[in-house]
This record gives C-alpha cells, sequence and structure tokens, in this order.
C-alpha cells in the first residue's frame, strides 16, 4: 500500500507499507523533507511497525513521536503529518 | 536549535574551492568530507563551487529511490544516479545547465537559528547577488530560492557533527523535457505550488539573465566576498583520497542508493 501527503507550506511525504493479520509491516517512510539525525528515519518506521490497521491518526502520530530520539528535529514534517499519510495508505 | 555563542561571516577566513569538473559521486562524499573536516577544525569554513563532470540525478536522503526516478529514463540519456547525505528533493543536473555550491560551516554560525532561519540566513548573500543581477528573487520557505519568473534553486543542509553542511543547486538552464524522463514528479508534490506541471515551475537563470553561467558565478563571488575575509584552497591529496574511499565504500554501493528502496 503506498499513501502520499503534501504538508501544507511543508515537504511531501511518502509511505509505503503492507498489511499483516490486521496489522503495520514493512513500514518505509520517505519523502522530500529534513530530519536529523538521519538515522531516526529508522526509529519512526520501527515504531510504526505493528501497529493496528484501525489505529487513529492521533495513535499513529503519538507512537512516531514516541519512537523519536530526543534530539530528532523535524523539518518540513511531523509526526502528525506521518499519521496522515499512514491512514492515507490505509484507505 | 543549536545553543551557544553565535559567530558572524567576517569572524571567518573563509576558503574558497572552485576546481575543475568531479564526477557527480565525488562531488557527494566531497561534501561529507570536507563538512566533517571543518567540523573537526581541520579546514576553514569552506564555500565550494561545483563544477560537473557528468549527468546526473540527485535523490535526497529519504527519498524512496523507485518513486523518484525512471530507471529507463537514466538509461536511455547515460546519466549518473546519485543519492546525497542531506533530505530535500530530486534533482536533474546536466553539466553546464546548473550552479551548485556548497558552504560547510561551524555550527556556531547559525547557533540559536531555528532550521528555517539557518536557511534562509545562509543564503542573504546569494539574494543579495541575484538582485545585483537584476533578478527579483526572494527565499521562499521552506528551502526555495523564487523569483517572479518561478523557482531558481532549492537548498539542503544537514547536521555533521560541530559543522553544517548548506548546499544550493540553481537552475542555469533546464532541459525539461529531458527532466520529466528522468524524475517522476507526481501531482501530490505539486498540489500546494499553484502549478500542475514540474516543467512549468522552474524559470532557469539563463533566461533571466541573458548572463553567461560564469558571469554569474564572478557575481556571486564578488557578493560572498564583500561579507568576509575569503582566499582560495584546494581539495588536497588527503582530502581526494577520503572521498575517494568513501566513494567505494559507499555513495556507489547498492546499499546506499537503496537506502530507501
Amino acid at each position: 500500500m503506498h499513501g502520499e501527503y503534501k504538508v501544507p507550506g511543508g515537504k511531501l511525504v511518502v509511505v509505503d507499507l503492507d498489511v499483516r493479520e490486521g496489522r503495520l509491516a514493512e513500514v518505509c517512510l520517505s519523502g522530500d523533507f529534513f530530519l536529523e539525525p538521519p538515522e531516526a528515519l529508522d526509529n519512526i518506521n520501527r515504531g510504526l511497525t505493528g501497529l493496528p490497521v484501525t489505529a487513529g491518526e492521533a495513535e499513529l502520530a503519538k507512537a512516531v513521536a514516541d519512537a523519536l530520539p530526543a534530539e530528532a528535529e523535524l523539518f518540513g514534517f511531523s509526526p502528525e503529518a506521518v499519521a496522515v499519510v499512514v491512514r492515507r495508505a490505509l484507505a | 536549535m543549536s545553543e551557544g555563542v553565535r559567530t558572524q561571516w567576517r569572524d571567518y577566513d573563509w576558503e574558497l574551492i572552485h576546481e575543475p569538473p568531479r564526477q557527480p559521486l565525488l562531488h557527494m562524499a566531497l561534501d561529507a568530507v570536507i563538512t566533517d573536516e571543518v567540523g573537526a577544525g581541520l579546514r576553514r569554513p569552506t564555500l565550494r563551487i561545483w563544477e560537473w563532470a557528468a549527468p546526473a540525478v540527485v535523490i535526497g536522503r529519504f527519498q524512496s529511490l523507485k518513486n523518484e526516478v525512471d530507471p529507463q529514463g537514466l538509461q536511455r540519456y547515460g546519466i549518473q544516479l546519485t543519492r546525497r547525505v542531506s533530505g530535500g528533493g530530486a534533482m536533474f543536473i546536466e553539466p553546464g545547465n546548473s550552479i551548485t555550491y556548497s558552504l560547510s560551516v561551524p555550527q556556531a554560525l547559525v547557533a540559536g537559528m531555528s532550521f528555517q532561519a539557518s536557511y534562509e540566513f545562509l543564503d542573504s548573500w546569494v539574494i543579495k547577488a541575484l538582485h545585483d543581477l537584476g533578478i527579483k528573487a526572494w527565499y521562499q520557505p521552506l528551502n526555495d530560492i523564487s523569483s517572479e519568473g518561478g523557482k531558481i534553486g532549492g537548498a539542503a543542509q544537514a547536521r555533521r557533527g560541530g559543522a553544517v553542511l548548506h548546499h544550493v543547486t540553481m537552475s542555469y538552464d533546464i532541459d525539461a523535457d529531458k527532466m520529466v524522463q528522468v524524475l517522476r514528479i507526481g501531482r501530490e508534490k505539486l498540489s500546494d505550488k499553484g502549478t500542475s506541471s514540474a516543467k512549468k515551475r522552474v524559470d532557469p537563470l539563463r533566461t533571466q539573465t541573458g548572463l553567461s553561467r560564469e558571469a554569474i558565478i564572478e557575481r556571486m563571488l564578488q557578493t560572498f566576498a564583500s561579507m568576509c575575509r575569503v582566499s582560495p584552497g584546494t581539495l588536497g591529496e588527503a582530502t581526494l583520497h577520503e572521498a575517494e574511499r568513501q566513494v567505494r565504500e559507499k555513495f556507489a554501493r547498492p546499499e546506499w542508493m537503496n537506502l530507501v528502496p
């Protein structure tokens, strides 16, 4: 499954993912956003993996925020934007 | 945001590196190596003007290879595929049709600034140079240099230890028909840009100024030199060897290209 979301005034956020037994799998976030440190992309993907497909935007956004290291900085997107694109992929 | 005491452009003796054309993969590595040298205090803060030895597609650190690039288009035109260390969007470069530069600066120069403020600050001299050339250019958040005719260029940053890499590609000329054959530019990306076509988005410097690429670079360097002390430097053998090693062990490898498949 594939979703795209252009953050208003921000960057493009894209997600490719599978669903296995009702849960998110093989989550691969991409886009032309900026993220420091760059390795935090793996944290986001891991933080979403295993969540139920019924998870709403608030739950998805919280999972992303919780998965990020304390020093992470996002520019052009946000945990909420990631939640939007995941819901789009699942729709 | 970075903390600490903020320095200014004129607090440093800047190094200018403007050497003959290099292969696209080596450019990717040179940005990393030079910025790390500046961060380690081994090199002065550096402005590097790029000359390209071959056509290239450069995708951002977080972009999906298959979503951004048309492999058949690359093959058709013999274009080198590369992934850079910074985020941001894909670009299509042909030698002589772009003006690319990198600033490798100590973190202290942007201490306390938001990312947004630091992008605008590090390109303020370029906006001034464009004004001097008669172009009504401005900084378009988050990371574009824009003009009345359309987008001129885009910036990207990567924070590496004690230094910031800020690099920019401006379009001098563009083969838009070829660009849309090598890059996949989706409708969603353009959804808030006020245009439905990637081909119409860019207005290159050649048509806006009527000047040669070299003349524009010359003017940019004059503007930079009016802001701070700057003198020519060289890459040096050690830097070149380290960059070549990183090309072999990282930038040319499928693992790096497929980092985000």
